[in-house]
This record gives C-alpha cells, structure tokens and sequence, in this order.
C-alpha cells in the first residue's frame, strides 16, 4: 500500500489525534521521506517568512499548542530544529506528524537533525522503548533511524526583514502600555503570549542622524526594553540595538539555524556543506559538534560537561558570523525557562519549544518568527481564540503540571499587584545587553507559550508521572 | 526513561480519559486495606510507597556503577529498575553526600562507640554498607519506620544470608514471620509511625528520666528499645520528615534529643530534603507529587537553605547548622577524578535539567556538642564540630 495523496491526508489526521500509524505506513512514509530528504543539502536553504522552533521531546500536546500558536502547516512555513523523540511520552506520534507534514508540504516545512536523532540517544532516553512499546517490535524505530540519517545538518535563513511589522494584537494585562513603543518605530524584537498578546517590543534605534544620546532622550521606547522597572536599565538605549555601529537600515545578514552549535572544526558554512551526513551521530567530529556543541561565556573553545561537542564563546559567535555574512545564528538544544535566550549581544539565540519539559521543569516554550524582507508581509495574527481567554497568559492556571507559570512576564518585573516578582528573569538575561555588531540582526518576534492543558481537545493525553527522589 | 512509564497504546485507547493509569507502578496499597478508607489512609500509603521508589533508584545506580553496594538489590521489589542518567546523578550525590557526613562521623575518634538513627529508613543499605566499612567500630544502629515497612525489611533480611549475618543472630535470633521489629545490640528495626511521638501529652507524671522539667515525657513515649541515651548520636532523615507538618517535625526531634537522648549527649541531624518551592520547577514538583498524594508540608516551611539553618538552630543544633544544595555538593564536595568517573559512567545529555533538580535538593546538617562539665572526657564533647569541621557548606 502506498502513502501518498488521500493516504497521506488520512495519516495526518490520525496522526493529528494522537494515533499511530500501521507499521506498514510508517515503511512507507518512511521510504517518501528519505527520497525528499536526500536531495536536500546539508545545510537547506529557506526563505523568510518562516517560523523556528527548538526542541520538540516527544511532547506531542505541546507540538498541537505550537501550531496553534503559531499557525498551523501549510499556512506557516516552520523549521524545526530537531529534537523531535525522546523523553516525552508521544515521540512516535510527534515525529510521524512532522514527517508527514514534510512530506505533503515539502517545501512548508524543514526539519534537521538534532542529537536526539540517533540510534544510540534514542535507545536511552525512550524513544525506542515506546516503539517497542506501541508496535511490539523495533521496526518502527528502525525505520525512523534511517530517516534520521538523511535529516539535513542546518538551515540557512535568508530574506529576513530587519523589522518587524508591529501586530496589532493588544497588549497583555500585566504589562503597562506607555512601555510599549509605537507601532510606527522600527520594531527589532516583539514578544507576544499564546494569546498574541504583546508583552514586550523593542525598537531599533536607526536613526543615524541622532547620537545615541539625544536618541535616547528624544525616543522614550529606546529606554523601554526593561519595562517600567527603571531601576534595572544600566543608560538607556543600551539595549540589543546595534544603532552604534551607525549602519544605516542595511539588509539583515542570514540566519544559520541548527541544533546545538559551532565546531572548532568548521569556520565556514561550505564546509558544513562538505560534510558526509548520512550516518549515525558520530561521537566526536563537525557532525557530532553541530548538534551537541553550547555557547558559553568564555573565551574561545571549551570542553563541553556533555561529553560531546564543545563550548564556545562570543568571540566565537561573532567571528564566525561575520566571516559567513550572517547576523544571528539560531539553535536549540539547551532548555531555557523563559522558551528563548539570546546571547553574545544577539548575535546566537536559544530556542526552546517543549513546554513544562518532561513534564517537570515547568519552563515556558518559545518559538522565534522572522518577517519577509520588503514588503513586510510576513505577519498574519494567528491567534484565532479556539481556547477562549486566560490560556496562556500571565493568568493562566498553567496548562498541565506546570502550576500558574508567570515567570516569563517580559517587559516587567512588577506583578499584577505591584509587587515585585523576584523569579521574573530580567529581560536583560533573555535577550542579551550589549550594541554593536556588524549586521543589523533581523527582526525577531517571540511567540511565548505553556504547556496544553491536560486532557485537550479530547485527544489521549496521559498524566505523566515525573520522576523525583523520594 | 523507563519502559515501564511509556503508555500501552492499547490501555490508552481503551480509556481515553486515562485516569487508569495514574499511579501505577506505585501502590502497595493493599497494605492499607485493613484501615478506614480517607484521604489520610492514601496519603500514608502514598508515602510508605515512597521507599520502594529509592530502592528502585538505589538498584539501578549500582548496577551502572554509580554506586557500590551489595545490598540494594536485595530489598528492591521493582522489577524495571533503571532511571534516566540525570536521576542517577541525582541518587549518587544524595548517597555519596550522607555516606561523606556519616564517615567523617565515624572515623573521628574511631574507638568511641556510636550511636546513628535513621527516621524513615525503609530500605536503606547504610546498617549493612557501615558493618562492612567499619568492622571495628562500635556503631549502634536504629531504624524507624512505619509497622509495613519494617516488616518488609525483616522478611528480606530472613531471606537473604548475606543480610541476616550482619546480624547477631546467635544472641539475638530473628523474630518470627509477621513481626515487625527486631532489636540487638548492633541493629534495631523499630516499627514505628513518628508522629505518635507528637500526639502524646505533656502531662506532669515523671519518675525515670533525667529530662527537664519543661519536656518532661509522658508515660505514652513508646519505648525505643536498646537507644543508648548517651553515646554521641546522629539523627538521619532522608525525605522522611519532609512528609510530615514543621510543628510535629519539631516536637519529634525535641523527642529524640531531650527524652531518648539525655540532653548532654552529643547529636547531630541530616536533613535531605527538596528546597525552592516557589520558582516554576518547585511549583511543578508540589503539583506534580500532589497527584501521586504525596505532599510536602515543610518544603514550603523551609524553602531555602537559610531556613535550613534556621529550623536546624531551632531544633538545638547550636554549635554547628549548615546546608548545600545538592548541585553545590557535586561541584564542592565531589573529587576533580570521581566526578570525572562518574561522567564516563554514562551519556548525560539532560545538563540543564540536571541543574535544575539538584539546585531544587538539599542536605543540611546541624550538631550541638556534649555537656562538658565535670564529665569524664570533654573530647567527646565536640565530637561533631570536629568530624565536620572541614565540610564545606554553601554560602
């Protein structure tokens, strides 16, 4: 039987439910898949508009929310960057979708490989146990292994919009509006909940006929990207601008997407493409680098704890940026409470998208969308209301385990009741405080998330049980 | 991540609501059905069944080679034991973190007879792990636990020669089948719910003890057989207090160090208990634990290592009160060529999540020194400020 057309529709919709697909299928899929995947080149070039996300687990509520969030396959361009199975407990149904996706809308979505994408991490941390588990033999995860093996290594984002198109979403409860710049500045960053509403936006300050300090006097939201906690700005206008460098609104270099990092043994984006990809992770070596490697702050390479891959610092970052023409470099891999960090004076930023990580860590998710160039089209509100009103939000009972997670208000640290909320990060901490790189980074906008309730839309959902010591 | 937590896709589809599920893998609740049905009654189950859980972790850190210990596989009852390496981790530096505090214990002034009870010990290895460490030393052991758990732990030791011959069996044979305590001069398993040391009153009548008068005891004390009321004492609770609300915790520990222990004896307690219940993976975990009936009451009373201290000053332990997170201990406390061991044992790719839940674990420790008046040797006085002089607590 051949999965194609109506067959693959049907897949998807099951798929989209929560249940597997017959073994039969999956060789199937499988097979499509891996013929679409190996024409791709290591590194697959996208154009914007698309919309990034990290880490996925297995999480498979959490994937539904993201398209909820996010806007679902074909009408937003995603790119995923792995870490699909393991630890979650619906890996199987999580990859199986986004590989159907990938197959019916090929050229709407991309997936490249993270570290979890092996033989050898899956057979740890669960993937092939539930393959086991839900089909009775390891088949399946054979099947999937194999298409492990030709997921691209990196993604290269090119036609980015230096700014954001402001969303006329309103702007969340918590969060006081004088705050939020106008809509008519250049927006470098906007952060918005489940719900699209605006919980932060910061602008860029372009305007080189202005020194950077009668900007900062002349321009109120160029002193907003902390929020109306003036104590927690250093001078203002210090914010993640690269105004000093006194370029003129410039086109924004490209985006490289990939899952953990750099390589000490890769200066170039070619040399990625130069690569043998299609093999298991090996345990040491650019391919193995490129998905287990951290940024870190220090100063060139370091040993990395994991045992794989390595650190590197932002002399790292920025000297590879530059030398590849490139303004952010976008990954995964480390979990971050607040769903995104950026580092290195944004020049690398952390993708996080499995919310209430194993169901235990209660972080937030985040996926990072980049407008179009030009015509500035990119951004359509998704945000359709299936929900109702309070998930999500700084309200919210929290979806799942996950308690009333409110630590990821952005742009403030004052609670609704005035006081102070000593576990809201400073946003200093999530995007990075420095100025001054050489290409405008692109505008970026957060779409900040938790974890779907329990029991949604009637699909299975299991209450999981995370493990402590007792 | 265990098979053993991995849906059955079939269970799944039969009960989409799957509340079947919950809880599984727990249980021992047959234990409870002689008492009334309530939440109280699923609550303790809840708790008892704790232990089978870090037995189970214990087994599958030996079997990686995170731990050495001959015993825990004897008392563990799960059948799929291995844990994810960052839990592995978590059990090793919990483990090696007492095993440190209790060695030190035990080699200052290694001719001195000690005394250790352990609260809520359920299956722990430490009596068998110590007798073969020290066979020399003269160490009186208790442990406390409730009446089922006890019991478990007796029929396992009747099972298996390697455990009964720690024992003195030639004076102190077992007791029969069903019983649940057991008492010698080494080793005493006493069955014992803790929080029927709470409940008795303060009324005047007192004769024996030598207490002040303010905590004289009641007649109700139950009777802890063979404690010495005099030899230098640790107390040990591992996630055994923690169960258990500040108010009973506190009456409970003035129980052992002024009624079962004469007030001039040297003590000390271990605390290992979860912190930071207010930050998201706090919240999580209260809530998480709170579908398995499992509650915490003194995490939220203590939720930081400066309570730790606090509540340890509190109880008495005036001449020492300290505490690290357990990620301080893995960084401080564990050697450049263990931690580098330990790394090798297995691919931990979960770092982040690592951090996360050893900053959310603790062990505090906090000692009072002897009476050294007139006594006949004031060295053993400060028998706890000596062993623990050089461990290094979180600042």
């Amino acid at each position: 039987m051949s999965i194609g057309g109506s067959d693959l529709d049907r897949a998807i919709a099951q798929l989209r439910a929560c249940r597997p697909i017959p073994e039969n299928q999956v060789r199937e899929l499988c097979y499509k898949a891996r013929e679409l995947l190996i024409e791709e080149g290591n590194v697959v070039g996208v154009d914007a508009p698309v919309t990034i996300c990290g880490d996925i687990h297995g999480q498979f509520h959490d994937l539904m929310e993201l398209f909820r969030v996010g806007g679902d396959v074909p009408d937003t361009n995603y790119l995923f960057m792995g870490d699909f199975v393991d630890r979650g407990f619906y890996s199987l149904e999580s990859f199986l979708l986004l590989l159907c996706l990938k197959v019916r809308y090929p050229d709407r979505i991309t997936l490249i490989r993270g570290n979890h994408e092996s033989r050898q991490i899956t057979t740890v941390y669960g993937f092939y146990d539930e393959c086991l588990r839900k089909y009775g033999s390891a088949n399946v995860w054979r099947y999937c292994c194999e298409v492990f093996d030709y997921l691209a290594l990196g993604a290269l984002v090119t036609g980015a919009a230096t700014s954001l198109t402001p969303t006329d979403g309103p702007i969340a409860e918590s969060i006081q509006s004088m705050d939020i710049p106008d809509a008519d500045c250049d927006i470098e960053i906007e952060t918005l909940n489940a719900n699209g509403e605006i919980m932060y936006r910061y602008a860029r300050n372009s305007d080189s006929h202005s020194t950077a300090a009668s900007q900062t006097n002349s321009n109120p939201a160029s002193s907003s990207p902390l929020g109306p906690t003036p104590s927690n700005t250093g001078p203002a206008g210090t914010g993640a601008t690269s105004s000093s460098n006194g370029s003129s609104k410039n086109e924004t270099g490209a985006v490289l997407c990939v899952h953990g990092g750099l390589s000490p043994l890769i200066d170039s984006i070619d040399k990625i493409r130069l690569l043998d990809r299609k093999q298991e992770v090996p345990h040491e070596g650019a391919m193995c680098d490129l998905l287990w490697s951290d940024p870190d702050e220090i100063d060139g390479w370091g040993l990395s704890p994991r045992g794989a891959g390595f650190l590197f610092g932002a002399d790292i970052v920025k000297h590879f940026n530059h030398r590849n023409d490139l303004s952010l470099i976008a990954r995964a891999h480390q979990l971050v409470m607040e769903g995104f960090k950026e580092m290195f004076e944004s020049t690398i930023v952390t993708v996080w998208s499995a919310p209430n990580y194993c169901y235990r860590c209660g972080n937030v998710a985040a996926i990072l969308e980049l407008g179009e160039d030009g015509s500035n089209a990119g951004f359509v509100p998704r945000s359709n209301g299936e929900r109702g009103g309070g998930g999500g939000g700084t309200t919210a009972s929290g979806g799942g385990a996950g308690g009333n997670g409110r630590g990821w208000v952005l742009g403030s640290n004052v609670g609704p009741n005035g006081a102070a909320i000593g576990e809201n990060r400073r946003l200093s901490s999530v995007l990075g405080d420095g100025m001054g790189r050489p290409r405008d980074g692109p505008g970026r906008r957060y779409r900040v998330f938790e974890a779907a309730p329990q029991d949604s839309r009637g699909m299975p959902a299991k209450k999981p049980v995370a493990e402590y010591f007792l | 991540m265990a098979a053993r937590e991995i849906p059955d896709l079939k269970t799944l589809l039969a009960s989409r609501r799957g509340g079947g599920l919950r809880g599984r893998g727990r249980g021992r609740g047959g234990l409870t059905a002689s008492s009334p049905g309530g939440s109280e009654t699923i609550k303790d189950s809840a708790v008892r069944g704790t232990d089978q859980d870090a037995a189970g972790s214990r087994v599958s850190c030996v079997e990686l080679g995170y731990l050495n210990d001959a015993y825990a596989s004897l008392f563990a009852t799960q059948s799929s034991t291995r844990r994810l390496p960052l839990l592995n981790r978590g059990t090793y530096v919990r483990t090696s973190a007492i095993d440190q505090l209790v060695n030190s214990f035990l080699k200052v002034q290694p001719n001195a007879p000690k005394q250790i009870i352990s609260l809520g010990a359920g299956t722990d290895t430490r009596y068998f792990r110590l007798r073969d460490a020290y066979p020399s030393t003269t160490i009186l052991y208790h442990e406390i636990d409730f009446p089922t758990n006890t019991a478990a732990k007796l029929n396992s030791i009747r099972r298996h020669a390697q455990l009964y011959e720690k024992l003195l069996l030639s004076t102190h044979p077992l007791p029969p089948p069903q019983s649940s305590s057991y008492h010698s001069p080494t080793y005493n398993l006493h069955a014992l719910d803790l929080r029927s040391l709470t409940t008795t009153t303060t009324s005047s009548s007192s004769s024996s003890s030598s207490s002040p008068p303010e905590t004289t005891p009641s007649p109700q004390l139950p009777q802890l057989p063979n404690l010495d009321p005099n030899l230098p004492t640790l107390i040990l609770s591992e996630m055994c207090l923690i169960y258990l609300q500040p108010s009973a915790v506190s009456t409970i520990i003035q129980k052992f160090t002024t009624h079962y222990l004469s007030p001039s004896t040297p003590a000390s307690l271990i605390l290992y208990e979860p912190i930071l219940p207010n930050d998201a993976f706090g919240r999580t975990m209260i809530s998480n634990l709170a579908t398995r009936n499992i509650h915490l009451p003194t995490l939220t009373a203590y939720p930081e290592l400066g309570d730790q201290r606090a509540r340890l000053k509190q109880y008495g332990f005036v001449a020492g009160a300290k505490a690290a997170d357990t990620e301080f201990i893995w960084r401080e406390w564990v050697s450049a060529e263990e931690k580098e061991r330990v790394a090798g044992l297995e691919m931990l790719d979960e770092l982040e999540e690592l951090d996360l839940l050893l900053r959310h674990y603790c062990v505090a420790w906090g000692y009072r020194d002897g009476a050294t008046g007139g006594d006949d040797d004031d060295a053993h006085g400060n028998i706890f400020s000596q062993a623990w002089a050089h461990v290094k607590e979180q600042g």
